[in-house]
């Protein structure tokens, strides 16, 4: 059995080697399934009670996926919470209030995995940028695990002249037309980042101002995790058109993080010319499309829920069960947003009316 | 060649524009078409059916309306019949039910409204059936008739087979002219329905409207709310709410939203020779049309006690789901639906992997789940499609205040209790908000003349018009042959 140190140095050399065979991928899932078996006790009980142990789990599609929603109810860490480092929350507005939680015990992992793949997929051999962040600092929201990310960012990948739009008092739009119109007059490529609402207010200043921007080359946008509800809900077609027309950034360099809190590794696309655009990940993380009821694989090109197992998320569960629906296809995925969309067909209560209600 | 849905008295079918939906995949698919109409053509619909209900069913007697259903629903019962051909033959595919299940469904729905039961529908509401056909003297004085309105908006919801019969017949019973607004997920019945009673009297079928639009949109909607006297509407909070906005505040508004229903079931129902029976009866009431209506169970309250105990009984239960699955498998469920049953399944197994006091019982496919609670939990939806939590409790009487915070949602309780329970939580349940006491095995099948969410069915449609005491003894003062 694996020590803690001892699987963090595992991962740390498996995610700085470039070994995408499946395999490797497996030999590493295993071992770590085995870990988490035996320090992480509500998760021991979750996978006894499907019938997955040590003996009876081959390869890292047997690993049972945790429903992201059990989050809320169990404390699934290896390690007790108060051996933490940091505690990331979901944004929690689902159901009553309560938060997913994702403890770590320490984020060198985290950070290894967010670098090397923001590397070589965002960058992609290109220097350091100028970057504006569209979400507020690290340091005002200590349990958001975006703002960790997008901190990351600026530190790794930023330019020392990147800066923050988001404040207490919200978008700093004056600042941001200034950079904006600094990009484009000194043809200094520049970078904007942040969650997907955070670009709704720029694109409705550049609207009512009937102005638009045309940034230099090499210039691009990274948005994460849709609306929320905190702006209006735009189609993502038009979302994607809207930006590229407001700033003058091809939709190719419009890229989509699709990241998570139960997760230590990001997903991106290759930019939004079609939409929705292939989702891949690192060698270190693993996405099935599974039935919802049965858990089991999807044929290609049908609609289910995305599973993923990500080495990374080794303090907690690594195989985790999303409510996002998704299709399989050719390099990666396409994520289609949540899973309950539609209303419910009958004249039965449905719980999420239920709720509704409780909340009056 | 799609399925024609509808009906449009007044309009030329070839003018309309017509949507197509599709239903089921591959060789089973099937293309149903259902009418668009543009602003005028409401309108003209609406003028169609406002003066044919004018012209001839406004002084139609109600026997002979009676008549007319009558003759109707025992075409729709004959299975020799065209029409109840194509109902067996499309309805499994356009819902996804158990072909046999929707059979068996209709037939037993069906004659709920033959001319013995429509009277006794009549009767409920009206001590005097005549004040429907013209003025009859009050107790008070003077005297009264009952006027249905000019024109009803029907807005139908959900997949349940012949829910649109229950307002329909209810409009032509107080000789109101009707447009309905079918459901996406079931949009051929009431159009059916229209058809059949225009073959067998065609002047009245013209005082019926079918129209479709995609739920929500914004203009269809509020053209037709506009022509209406009074809406009628099905459908949850939010489309409850949204269709009352968009209603004129002179149209009376009559909303039935989404409700939750449960059971009881006393330790005298727990007796070995009476369980098996119990549990059937529990089971179907899940299985009749998958949860979908608004009469069908979430939950079980199971008193301790019994030779049989709770634990064991929601075995039974389990056992009597699973042969249902094999007799009449649930439909196939969307992945939206099926991702609704994994989410409360999901949750109900992180709750039972914290406590000892709560099972899951379940199959490999999830066809079906019994959560079986130790702990006094309360009532909470369950994932619908055959899903339900079975709740232990000490005494029915228990279970009620804990029922009580959903009572603007409550509607029908089966109960398997002797008479003197049935009686004494009957009482407690109708404080507590539910509107319907029924036997287990019957929740989904409602008597004819029942009271839909405690309401009166017909007497909530019509206005008395009054002629007071007064009006006559004035009028003796000038008669002609006054002194």
């Amino acid at each position: 059995m694996q020590t803690e140190e001892q699987v963090i140095a595992e991962l740390l050399a498996f995610i700085a080697v470039s070994d995408t065979a499946e395999a490797a991928f497996d030999r590493v899932a295993l071992q770590l399934f085995a870990y988490q078996f035996e320090h992480n006790l509500a998760f021991r009980r979750f996978a006894s009670h499907r019938g997955r142990t040590v003996r009876t789990v081959r390869t890292w599609r047997d690993i049972p996926a945790v429903p992201i929603s059990a989050f809320k109810d169990l404390t699934l860490c290896c390690r007790p919470p108060e051996a933490a480092e940091r505690m990331f929350m979901t944004s929690g507005t689902t159901r009553e209030g309560v938060r997913g939680k994702s403890f770590h015990t320490t984020l060198t992992v985290y950070d290894a995995s967010m670098t090397a793949n923001f590397r070589q997929r965002v960058m992609a051999g290109r220097g350091r940028i100028r970057m504006g962040i569209l979400f507020p600092t690290e340091q005002a929201m200590p349990n958001s695990s975006l703002a960790h990310y997008l901190a990351l960012a600026v530190r790794h990948f930023g330019t020392p002249e990147s800066h923050y739009l988001i404040d207490a008092d919200g978008l700093d739009e004056a600042r941001l037309l200034a950079e904006l119109a600094h990009a484009e007059a000194t043809g200094e490529p520049y970078a904007l980042l942040g969650a997907s609402y955070g670009f709704v207010p720029l694109l409705d200043a550049l609207a009512r101002q009937g102005h638009s921007f045309a940034l230099p080359e090499g210039s691009w946008l990274l948005d994460t995790g849709g609306f929320k509800g905190q702006s209006r809900d735009i189609p993502l077609q038009e979302f994607y058109a809207q930006l590229a027309t407001a700033l003058g950034i091809p939709r190719r360099r419009c890229i989509n993080m699709y990241g998570m809190t139960e997760l230590s590794t990001q997903f991106y696309d290759a930019g939004n010319e079609t939409c929705p655009a292939v989702k891949s990940g690192p060698h270190w993380i693993r996405t099935r499309v599974v039935d919802p009821l049965t858990g089991a694989d999807v044929p290609s090109g049908t609609v289910g829920l995305l599973s993923h197992c990500d080495l990374a998320h080794f303090n907690m569960v690594s195989t985790i069960l999303t409510e996002d629906a998704g299709v399989k296809v050719d390099g990666g995925f396409m994520l289609l947003g949540r899973a309950d969309g539609a209303e419910a067909k009958g004249c039965s209560m449905a719980v999420e009316e239920f709720l509704l209600a409780a909340r009056g | 060649m799609p399925e024609v849905a509808g009906h449009l008295p007044g309009l030329s079918t070839e003018k309309v524009a017509w949507h197509t939906l599709t239903f089921g995949e591959g060789s089973e698919a099937l293309d149903v078409a259902v009418p668009t109409l543009d602003d005028a053509q409401i309108s003209v619909l609406a003028a169609h059916v406002r003066q044919a209900r004018s012209s001839y069913l406004k002084s139609l007697p109600t026997a002979q309306i009676i008549a007319t259903i009558d003759r109707a629903i025992g075409r729709l019962l004959d299975r020799n019949d065209p029409w109840r051909r194509k109902m067996e033959a499309l309805l499994p595919r356009i819902t996804g039910y158990d072909a046999e299940m929707v059979r068996l469904g209709l037939t037993g729905y069906l004659k709920t409204f033959r001319a013995p039961e429509l009277n006794r529908f009549i009767a409920e509401d009206f001590a005097n059936p005549q004040l429907l056909d013209g003025f009859q003297p009050t107790v008070k004085g003077g005297v009264a008739k009952a006027v249905g309105p000019e024109l009803m908006v029907h807005i139908w919801a959900g997949n349940v087979p012949g829910l649109p019969l229950w307002s329909l017949i209810s409009g032509l019973l107080v000789k109101a002219g009707s447009i309905g607004k079918v459901a996406s997920a079931e949009p051929l019945f009431a159009g059916w329905f229209a058809k059949v009673l225009g073959e067998i009297d065609p002047r009245l079928a013209d005082c019926l409207g079918i129209v479709w639009w995609k739920g929500g949109d914004e203009a269809p909607e509020r053209a037709v709310l506009r022509q209406a006297d009074l809406v009628l509407a099905y459908g949850g909070t939010g489309s409850l709410e949204q269709i009352r906005n968009r209603a004129p505040a002179t149209t009376r508004f009559l909303g039935f939203g989404h409700k939750v229903s449960f059971g009881m079931i006393a330790r005298e129902a727990l007796d070995p020779s009476k369980v098996w029976a119990t549990a059937h009866r529990a089971a179907f009431d899940m299985v009749r049309y998958d949860q979908q209506g608004c009469y069908s169970p979430q939950a079980f309250f199971v008193e301790r006690g019994g030779r049989v105990s709770p634990s064991e009984f929601s075995r039974y239960l389990a056992h009597e789901l699973a042969a249902f699955e094999r007799k009449f498998p649930r439909r196939r469920l969307s992945f939206e639906e099926a991702g609704r049953v994994a989410a409360w399944r999901n949750a109900e197994e992180a709750k039972a992997l914290m406590s000892s006091d709560r099972q899951i019982l379940t199959d490999a496919e999830c066809a079906w789940s019994v959560v079986y609670v130790e702990a006094p939990e309360g009532l909470a939806p369950s994932g619908l499609n055959r899903t339900v939590l079975v709740v232990a409790v000490d005494t029915l009487e228990e279970a009620v205040p804990r029922v009580a915070p959903l009572r603007a949602f409550l509607q029908t309780v089966g109960i398997a209790a002797p008479p003197e329970a049935v009686y004494r939580i009957g009482a407690l349940l109708g404080d507590a908000g539910a509107t319907r006491i029924c036997a287990l095995g019957e929740m989904s099948a409602p008597e004819a003349g029942w009271h839909h969410d405690g309401r009166f069915n017909l007497l909530d449609l019509v206005t008395m018009v009054e002629i007071d005491r007064s009006a006559e003894i004035a009028a003796e003062a000038l008669a002609p042959y006054a002194d």
